[in-house]
């Protein structure tokens, strides 16, 4: 009787600890989206001008807003949501895209777990900035509600933005061939 | 190892023949606007997923051969094919050059300025997307008639740049850049610089006061500075200093500065100084 009572406190006890493991394992995709994604911006090798400090800072901050955008419009397929941070060929590019996805139904849903910039060009003029990105990004394909594929992956982007009126926009955003 | 652990192996041993399973895979190397080809294993039909850059679609196929048509995949970069829960990536390069995008700056440049004229150019195949393999691109700047300067250099990831000396004579200049066939002509144009020497002699006026005007005003190449330039002229005497302006015209600057018994005159255009004159004491 008492080892019968002993077991049965004991399964009890695995299942409750199974339900928590269980609820914190479910719980971790939720924090992940909600977390902001890590960057960080190198200008080292920016030629053949050296990049300033609030640059920096505004690059760093705009290329973030982009992706929160395409990552926002890719899922929902909202091309629209493109038109702030994007401009010229990646603007019609992606835009185009997402229309293309949505008339077929599908959308892609992606968990942003950062980005590594490193510049590589900046023209004299300030007109443009070419820079290197190493994206960490979690993609689930889904046709309507149902997941198709999901994959892990170090994606690497070759990105061109250009200076607009208060920000600095993508014009191009190119994936390169993967590490 | 718990329940829970149990559990995870469990599903993971569950989950990995059909990750691994290699159903799909892709023929060859793929350039934009070239198509593809899949091979999916097995018979029947299937429903084949394609994401990418350029979009995504579903379609119904029979398993073997798939051919994916090019203008699905005029965009470079990766794809994913999803057939029956596997899936395949291939990526999609850009096809030959065949656009250039080339910014000069500035659009006018003093004459002879080292290094004072930067080309960008930016190399696109027919999609828009950028040739990412090193290009020699030429870029070649000169007047009429003049075969000017001209360098080389290799493309980085669809970008080519390069710093030229302006040419010493002045008027517009053809900055071209070139690669594989395609060409892109601008225009700088190429102004006088500063002053090189200043020289003025003075006289009396027949009204009695100071006439002072300039030789013709060249830049150190040779060139003439441009009418509308303004040249100070100053007179400082007993009474104190007074200056004018005034603005080249036909090559020449002229003003009438006020009567003195003895004055230093002296003659200026932005930094650059000229001569000096010591009026009434015998110059």
């Amino acid at each position: 009787m008492i080892n019968r009572a002993s077991d049965r406190r004991n399964c009890i006890c695995r299942v409750a600890v199974a339900l928590v493991l269980l609820l914190g394992v479910a719980s971790i995709p939720a924090t992940i989206h909600a977390a902001s994604p890590g960057r960080s911006l190198d200008t080292s090798g920016a030629a053949p001008r050296a990049v300033e400090d609030t640059t920096a800072t505004s690059v760093e901050r705009d290329y973030a807003h982009a992706w929160k955008s395409l990552v926002s419009a890719l899922e929902a397929n909202h091309a629209e949501l493109l038109n702030e941070n994007f401009t010229g060929s990646a603007r019609q590019h992606w835009q185009q895209a997402i229309e293309v996805q949505k008339q077929s139904g599908l959308s892609r849903r992606i968990i942003d777990h950062g980005h590594s910039l490193h510049v590589t060009f900046y023209s004299l003029d300030g007109s443009a900035l070419q820079a290197e990105d190493v994206a960490d990004l979690e993609i689930e394909y889904r046709d309507g509600s149902k997941v198709l594929s999901s994959e892990h992956v170090k994606l690497r982007y070759l990105v061109l933005l250009t200076p607009a009126e208060n920000s600095w926009k993508i014009r191009i955003l190119e994936e390169l061939p993967s590490i | 190892m718990n329940l829970f652990q149990r559990g995870i192996v469990v599903a993971l041993l569950a989950v990995t023949p059909i990750v691994c399973s290699a159903q799909l895979s892709v023929v060859g190397s793929v350039q934009a606007g070239a198509g593809a080809t899949l091979q999916a294993s097995g018979s029947g039909s299937a429903t084949l997923y394609l994401f990418g850059p350029s979009g995504a679609s579903k379609r119904e196929v029979q398993r073997g051969s798939i051919a994916i048509p090019g203008d699905e995949l005029q965009i470079a970069g990766r794809y994913t094919a999803i057939l029956d829960g596997s899936t395949a990536s291939f990526f999609v390069t850009a096809a030959p050059l065949a656009k250039m995008s080339f910014i000069a700056r500035p659009s006018r440049v003093p004459a002879a300025a080292s290094g004072g004229v930067l080309g960008s150019a930016y190399l696109f195949d027919r999609y828009q997307n950028l040739v990412l393999a090193p290009m020699p691109v030429g870029f070649r700047l000169g007047t009429d008639g003049a075969a000017g300067e001209e360098r080389y250099v290799n493309s980085r990831n669809g970008v080519a740049w390069m710093k030229l000396d302006a040419g010493r004579r002045s008027g517009p200049a053809q900055f071209v850049a070139s690669s594989g066939g395609v060409s892109v002509l601008r225009v700088v144009q190429q102004v006088a610089a500063d002053p090189c020497a200043i020289r003025m002699k003075a006289s009396a006026a027949s009204d009695g006061n100071i006439l002072v005007e300039t030789a013709p005003i060249q830049d150190c190449s040779g060139n003439a500075v441009p009418d509308g330039t303004i040249v100070t002229f100053t007179s400082v005497d007993k009474a104190g200093r007074s200056t004018v302006d005034a603005r080249i015209k036909r090559g020449f600057a002229r003003a009438e500065l006020p009567t003195a018994s003895s004055a230093t005159l002296s003659v200026a255009a932005g930094v650059v100084m000229g001569n000096e004159i010591h009026w009434g004491g015998g110059q």
